[in-house]
């Protein structure tokens, strides 16, 4: 009897003992934490070196085994990011000789993946180039090089397409890891999603903008040479032409405000540029006489739908007589040769930038040329509250990219002490600097980043010693975040944000104070019910259930969980359900004395009938917590690991536990036991 | 302490009534609800979601309107719930625009400089996820009834959990109808997302438990009292697990209620929909499930409950 006494004692004891263990590096990481804030808050430099010098390690063990709180308790952002698999595969074909076939597959492959949400991307492109591609005679090696000469074979490109993708997706989680770190965000968690998203929970973050530049940046550093010249203008012009007889998708509502705000920014606007020619050309009937603003913005929008986006201006050469650039309209295709410059309004970029993606017009084009925006709004404009940028022309072939980039560092620029980025090269990028700077002098080279071009100087001199500069960042901050994405390196393929959540550090001290609050007053409404209603026997049920709560937050230390908002209601819930467990097996026992049985017998039967409804409720509930945790995310999650933890501990304390605490009584001879029951039913027990 | 002693209530003789009532009432729900339509939260929909909270001097949401529209924050949306100083501004997936807080945030901050808002959350789900996430709720919620009644009629019979399955739907049925309507009323912010979505599969989940005692105390009186008649015996174990019943629903009542009240925000719309799911769950168990088993052996199977007993009924399942 002793022995089994221990035994029982045992049961007790070690889950509890294992869930301090569990539970210690929790309470050390917040002793340590709350340390170190004191210190911080005191501004005592020397006394915070000193502490996590000496504690520093232990704070970071400890910390790495808490319990975590989740993004809604604790703020932060959580996004999920996507690597765009269609462009990589659209990039990693030969420039030379991508035509309408493989981008007809590309587009098609696109719609079909963005509707379906599907992962295999790759598939997904095979199969159009199978039926698309493949009856007009193409190959995939028309289109890809199999990056090994002595295999030829389609299968080679397949799996050579294959590993790009991997590596890609791996490649994009470590460039992101490291930009995340130098941007200095604690204990983040990345995590791959199915075979092309990256989850990130960023705690204690909450500068969207700044986050979404860090994420969202590609960092494909390019220096293009610019040729805003007649061939460009000659392009542009035939895109209009094409746009004309092909008809232009309508355009969005917005033009009636853009060319309104266009007409404020002096020159530049589309309605400025058309009265001007008229004055220039008096000699010629006006086709816009007669007509108000309004008409007259829409012809001409109608007559010139591309060009209309957009200002062109005739920069006469050195030695012309009068050297003011002089407005260009695109009526014939006549066009001095020389310099250009383009200004486009901020809200026709879109546009622009959508009609240039056309396949058609891509063809127009060509692959020799592009038609880039500058990253940002020109300063002078900017000023009077408009947004105007630049399109430049510029080969398509860049110089130079970013991979020779060996260092980067934010500065002040000496001159005019605006922001900027020193970026330093390797000895090949010095090299090739070198040679397309002397190759170029007077000439300009634009610093392109991510299809945006940051900066177009005009070559001084020939530059050796390998250095460059990205000019044009708003602020120090903004020039800080590229020195750090220069440095992380470029993405082999564009990721975008699928998905974000940001809670404010306000939202989540409320809900954890309100959650706190709300747990603790159900708690007790619960533990005196049982007491009330169960006497001796609710008070043991309350204690079988409170180690119940202690042993589910241990487990869901142990096993890395996080604790969220909805967690802490599943938590809560999990409570009041391990108190049902035993009112069923109580209400059960009632019975059974009532039965006339003896309080031993009763309470085995209880224990015994009583266990098949609490295993099969509680296993339907598993049920659909499984459910929740296979399809749901971040804090719905929570809250199913919590449901199952707890449904799992549950059944151990509801059954186990509490039989101990009657198997314990009962061993000390009691033959009466006060579960509450009425009078009479005490009389007969 | 005990609510019900010995009770002797005849639950079964009005089974009919409750029953088609019940059915009745689902069906007028589940119109109003046709009708009213849903109103989806951003993670179905997708867009972006901006939760923001003013300090200082009051704000109207009609202001807050003018401001994001001469903004041009093209489609803006503002609500706000409970409070009036909280505003959910809600923008549409736009190609080639990506508003951020940051910048929603400085407008504000320009158009009012009377009261300090603070960004309380943010939502944004591309067009894609929003529909993956729907998709994924569907297939939530049609697992959760599958597995559900699999799992009844495997440890029962296929009758029960079919009873299960009836009562189940009905308590979804319930708490989804009646949490439309708490929405629409403006009381709590209860529109269609992830959250009252995990409340409905809980619901779902626990909604069982009640139905479970009382098969279960079926299962074994069945047995025990072979030769009353079945109705009388259904009725028997109702009365007898009835305490179980009332006290278990009532403790997650009493936890329930809490949340929906103290819980904020977050965590009250959840709360509530299991709080209601949680009430029909006691109701359906006697009257939707139990009575949906009497109704089938007496409607389609043509017996006579008042008369047949377990042991007659077994005997003329084993002849047929």
């Amino acid at each position: 009897m002793k022995k089994g006494l221990l035994g029982k004692w045992l049961i007790i004891i070690l889950p509890l003992i294992a869930a301090g263990i569990l539970l210690f590096p929790t309470f050390r990481a917040s002793q340590l934490d709350k340390q170190r804030q004191e210190l911080v808050n005191a501004k005592n430099e020397t006394a915070l070196a000193a502490f996590d010098k000496e504690n520093g390690e232990t704070l970071r063990k400890a910390k790495d085994s808490r319990l975590k709180l989740g993004l809604d308790l604790q703020g932060g952002i959580y996004v999920t990011l996507e690597v765009d698999v269609v462009r990589l595969l659209e990039e990693s074909a030969m420039r030379e000789a991508v035509d309408d076939i493989f981008l007809e597959v590309i587009e098609k492959t696109r719609q079909q993946v963005d509707a379906s949400g599907d992962d295999d991307v790759l598939g997904a492109f095979l199969k159009n180039f199978d039926a698309i591609a493949r009856p007009k005679g193409r190959k995939l090696f028309s289109y890809y090089d199999t990056g090994d000469n002595r295999d030829l074979s389609e299968d080679a490109i397949v799996k050579r397409l294959e590993r790009n993708i991997n590596e890609a997706i791996d490649q994009a989680m470590e460039v992101v890891r490291q930009r995340i770190d130098k941007y200095g965000v604690a204990e983040t968690t990345i995590q791959k999603q199915g075979t092309r998203r990256i989850v990130l929970e960023l705690p204690g973050v909450n500068n969207e903008a700044e986050v979404r530049s860090l994420l969202q940046t590609t960092a494909r550093l390019e220096f293009k040479l610019v040729r805003n010249n007649v061939q460009i203008v000659r392009a542009f012009y035939a895109i209009d032409q094409l746009l004309k007889n092909k008809g232009v998708a309508p355009t969005a509502s917005t033009t009636g405000t853009v060319a309104s705000s266009g007409a404020t920014a002096s020159a530049t606007s589309t309605a400025t540029v058309a009265s001007n020619s008229n004055s220039n050309d008096t000699t010629k009937k006006d086709p816009y006489a007669g007509l108000t603003d309004d008409q007259k913005r829409a012809k001409f929008k109608k007559d010139y739908p591309f060009t209309s986006l957009f200002a062109t201006f005739f920069n006469p050469p050195e030695g012309a007589q009068n050297r003011q650039p002089v407005p260009v309209i695109y009526e014939k295709n006549e066009f001095p040769e020389g310099d250009y410059t383009f200004q486009i309004a901020d809200e026709q970029v879109a546009e622009f930038e959508q009609i240039m993606a056309r396949n058609d017009v891509r063809r127009i084009v060509g692959n020799e040329y592009q038609a880039l925006i500058s990253a940002k709004p020109e300063p002078f404009y900017e000023k009077q509250g408009v947004k105007i940028y630049y399109i430049y022309g510029v080969l398509a072939k860049a110089e130079l990219t970013g991979d020779v980039i060996s260092d980067a560092q934010a500065t002040f620029d000496p001159t005019n002490n605006t922001p900027m980025v020193m970026m330093d090269m390797n000895a090949d990028g010095a090299a090739t600097w070198a040679r397309v700077t002397g190759a170029n002098v007077k000439k300009r080279i634009a610093v392109v980043l991510d299809d945006r071009v940051y900066s177009a100087p005009t070559v001084q001199n020939k530059i050796t010693g390998g250095r460059s500069q990205i000019t044009g960042s708003a602020n120090i901050e903004e020039a800080r975040l590229l020195e750090i994405i220069l440095k992380a390196g470029a993405l082999k393929a564009p990721v975008k944000i699928v998905e974000e959540r940001v809670v404010g550090p306000s939202l989540g001290e409320d809900s954890i104070r309100k959650g706190i609050l709300s747990s603790v007053i159900s708690a007790l409404l619960v533990v005196l019910f049982m007491i009330i209603y169960y006497a001796t026997a609710g008070i043991l049920a309350d204690i079988a259930v409170t180690v119940n709560i202690i042993i589910i937050i241990a487990v869901l230390a142990a096993f890395a969980g996080t604790l969220t908002l909805p967690g802490i209601a599943g938590l809560i819930l999990t409570f009041a359900m391990a108190v049902d467990t035993n009112i069923l097996v109580f209400e059960r026992i009632r019975e059974e004395l009532r039965r006339g049985r003896s309080l031993r017998a009763a309470v085995d039967e209880g224990f015994k009938r009583a266990f098949n409804a609490i295993l099969d409720s509680n296993i339907t509930t598993m049920i659909t917590g499984a459910i929740l945790f296979y399809l749901g995310t971040g804090p719905i999650r929570g809250f199913a690991v919590t449901l199952m933890i707890g449904i799992i501990v549950t059944l151990f304390t509801g059954i186990t536990l509490s039989k101990v605490f009657f198997e314990l009584i009962l061993s000390r001879g009691a033959t009466h036991f006060n579960l509450g029951q009425p009078a009479e039913d005490k009389a007969t027990a | 302490m005990q609510f019900f002693h010995d009770t002797k209530i005849d639950f079964m003789s009005k089974r009919r009534l409750f029953f088609f009532m019940s059915i009745a009432i689902n069906i007028i729900g589940l119109l109003v609800v046709a009708i009213k339509g849903l109103d989806y939260g951003i993670d179905f929909v997708g867009g972006t979601e901006v939760g923001i909270k003013f300090s200082g001097a009051a704000v109207q949401t009609e202001q807050v309107r003018k401001v994001m529209d001469e903004a041009k924050f093209t489609g803006s949306e503002i609500k706000s719930y409970g409070r009036s100083d909280e505003f959910l501004i809600r923008l549409p997936n736009v190609v080639g625009k990506d508003y951020t807080s940051t910048a929603i945030l400085e407008t504000l901050k320009k158009s009012f400089p009377n009261s300090t808002p603070t960004l309380l959350k943010v939502d944004k789900i591309g067009p894609k996820v929003g529909a993956e996430l729907r998709s994924k709720a569907i297939l939530a919620l049609g697992l959760s009834f599958l597995m559900i009644t699999i799992y009844i009629a495997f440890r029962f019979e296929f009758l029960y959990g079919l009873g299960a399955l009836v009562a189940l739907l009905h308590d979804a049925i319930i708490a989804f109808v009646i949490s439309v309507m708490v929405h629409d009323l403006g009381i709590i912010n209860l529109e269609i997302n992830q959250s009252t979505l995990a409340a409905m599969l809980t619901v779902i989940g626990f909604s069982v438990h009640d139905t479970v005692i009382i098969f279960d105390r079926i299962r074994e009186n069945r047995e025990k009292l072979k030769n009353m008649p079945f109705l009388d015996m259904m009725n028997l174990s109702i009365n007898e697990t009835l305490s179980r019943t009332i006290n278990t629903v009532l403790t997650a009542v009493l936890v329930l209620l809490v949340i929906t009240v103290f819980g904020g925000e977050v965590l009250q719309g959840f709360a509530f929909v299991m709080l209601i799911g949680f009430i029909t769950g006691a109701y359906s168990s006697i009257y939707i499930a139990t009575s949906f088993v009497g109704w089938y052996l007496e409607s389609v199977k043509k017996y006579d409950l008042h008369k047949e007993t377990y042991a007659t009924l077994t005997a003329k399942a084993k002849v047929a």
